[in-house]
């Protein structure tokens, strides 16, 4: 069982706290120098982030782009992907929304090819651009 | 109008002020002598084109969003030209910087470029930093000093935090243009900050020549000088995006470049720093729009910039020259595409030649190159637009992009 740290912070961005449960059972993950442990899951048409410390979930973001291959590696993280135990870089992936194809920043695992996207990213400077996408395609 | 700024060092602020010498002197407004009468500046325009507009706006919006519209959008860099254009001065185009954004919405429907607007001079966040700036009849405001003489004083000289920046000069008048632009201008406000040249302007806190020779002598004072500047930018696109929500970011290597340095100093002293400043940037808030603006020669450092930039949905990449001619479109989009938006260049020497043919054979050479660009092309100049650019010849660039840009001709 998980406990929250924040969990108005679930209701204000939308996400379920059965989506935060699933991510953490079955997301792909990477975790931090402070064991800040950050999964991922696409549930839908949307991509579910949580980040747990232990049992104790302290944040919660999604977004709508789905992220594909990693486009380049670039510099060094503070993470490790944990299924290859491998270092996890700061980098860029493909992303795709509204069937546009772009590229956004995101910490990639050159190992596995998977990549996150983090809060500030997924909250601010991704957010804002789905609603441009949104505006403009519609 | 003078602007007096002084440094002091020691954890102490800045201070900045305008000096009115007389009541001509105004700041947002126009006196007529004698008359008594001030009026805004938005008086002084027909009103808008809104139709013209929104079709711009599709148009401008077909190579972020894959919805294709007319044709390839021209977007050549006109700052003073749109005052001359309008029939003002240089230097009321920096120094009156509501009547100088007012222009370039202004000519920009006339010359059918973007919707969008812009102000903009090489040095935003230097006065807080310690110049002292003064308008030049001819020229963008220069720096009049006093320089950073020796690299011990670099040590004393401190980021400018956001409450020093929102006290200071660049800030209010970054925040009063786009003011201003949402009153009278909506339609075509985005609003952007500069890190702009993140070598340049600390090149001029110290001298060009000192930063140039610091980085053969003391590269960690280089790098620390930079770092502080970088930081103030970082400061004023929070600012920005906490007063409008967000904040399209420009940055640039133009001090930075094959002319001046080698590429592994540009990489050090310009491209790294560059990720640091849209990195921390993003972090606060600001973004998602990104423009990199490499100007003057990058003939091979141009290669430096893929893998240490930050890519973001919504980035255009605009490289100046190779060498002593226009950057190829062909070797932008080759190295680009898979990452951003290719802005390809016309050289701005043709803009003040009487031969719009050699403009539009330009345009044309570069559209043929670069039009296929994975994700949008758009066509720019090489640097900025020469204040008295021959109408002809920006006319030449668009007639190229409506022969060789039309989407769906080719
Ligand atoms: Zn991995």
């Amino acid at each position: 069982m998980v406990s929250y740290e924040n969990k108005a912070i679930l209701e204000e961005r939308g996400i379920k706290e059965s989506d935060v449960e699933e991510v953490i059972a079955s997301g792909t993950k990477i975790k931090n120098g402070a064991s800040d442990v950050l999964s991922k899951k696409r549930i839908g048409d949307v991509t579910y982030y949580a980040m747990a410390n232990g049992d104790v979930v302290k944040t919660a973001y999604s977004h709508k782009m789905s992220v594909g291959a990693v486009v380049n590696v670039q510099s060094d993280s503070d993470w490790v992907c944990l299924k290859c135990n491998e270092a996890a870089k700061e980098g860029t992936a493909d992303v795709e929304y509204m069937g546009v194809s772009r590229s956004g920043p995101a910490i990639v695992c050159p190992k596995c090819g998977d990549a996150w996207v983090e809060e500030y990213l997924a909250t601010k400077t991704v957010a804002v651009a789905e609603g441009l996408f949104e505006a403009k395609r519609a | 109008m003078q602007l007096i700024a002084f440094r002091v060092f020691n954890h102490r602020h800045y201070g900045t002020k305008l000096r009115g010498n007389n009541d001509k002197d105004y700041i947002g407004s126009l006196k007529f002598e004698n008359t008594g009468i001030t009026m805004g500046y938005e008086e002084l325009f027909p009103p808008a084109n809104m139709a013209w507009s929104g079709h711009a706006a599709k148009r401008f919006g077909s190579p972020f969003v894959d919805v294709f519209t007319d044709r390839i959008d021209v977007d050549p860099i006109i700052l003073s030209h749109a005052a001359v254009a309008t029939g003002y001065t240089i230097r009321d185009f920096y120094e009156k910087p509501e009547l100088g954004i007012h222009c370039v919405s202004y000519i920009s429907e006339m010359y059918d470029l973007l919707p969008v607007t812009h102000w903009f001079f090489s040095l935003p966040w230097v006065t807080e930093l310690g110049l002292t700036l003064e308008y030049k009849e001819t020229l963008p405001p220069i720096s009049t000093g006093p320089i950073i003489s020796e690299p011990e004083e670099v040590d004393k000289l401190e980021v400018a935090s956001m409450s020093d920046l929102r006290k200071g000069w660049t800030y209010p008048m970054y925040k009063r243009i786009y003011d201003y632009v949402g009153a009278n201008l909506a339609q075509t406000l985005v609003p952007i900050s500069y890190g702009f040249d993140l070598v340049g302007a600390p090149g001029e806190l110290c001298g060009v020549e000192n930063l140039i020779m610091w980085t053969f002598t003391d590269p960690d004072v280089v790098d620390k000088l930079i770092d502080v500047y970088v930081d103030t930018s970082v400061n004023g696109a929070k600012c920005m995006a906490e007063d409008f929500g967000f904040a399209m970011l420009i940055v640039g290597s133009v001090l930075a470049n094959n002319d001046i340095f080698d590429d592994a100093s540009v990489e050090k002293f310009s491209a790294k720093k560059m990720r640091d400043y849209v990195n921390k940037s993003f972090r606060g808030g600001a973004g998602p729009q990104l423009f990199y603006h490499f100007c003057g020669n990058h003939e091979t450092s141009y290669k430096v910039f893929k893998d240490n930039l930050v890519w973001s949905p919504l980035t255009v990449t605009h490289i100046g020259y190779s060498g002593q001619n226009v950057f190829p479109s062909d070797v932008l989009r080759q190295e680009f595409e898979n990452v951003t938006t290719c802005m390809g260049s016309v050289d701005t020497k043709l803009m003040i030649n009487p031969n719009p043919v050699k403009v539009y054979e330009q345009s044309k050479e570069q559209l043929l190159k670069g039009r296929d660009s994975k994700k949008g092309y758009i066509l720019g100049s090489s640097c900025e637009c020469p204040p008295y650019t021959i109408p002809g010849c920006m006319h030449a660039m668009v007639k190229a992009a409506q022969d060789y840009g039309t989407y769906g001709t080719w």
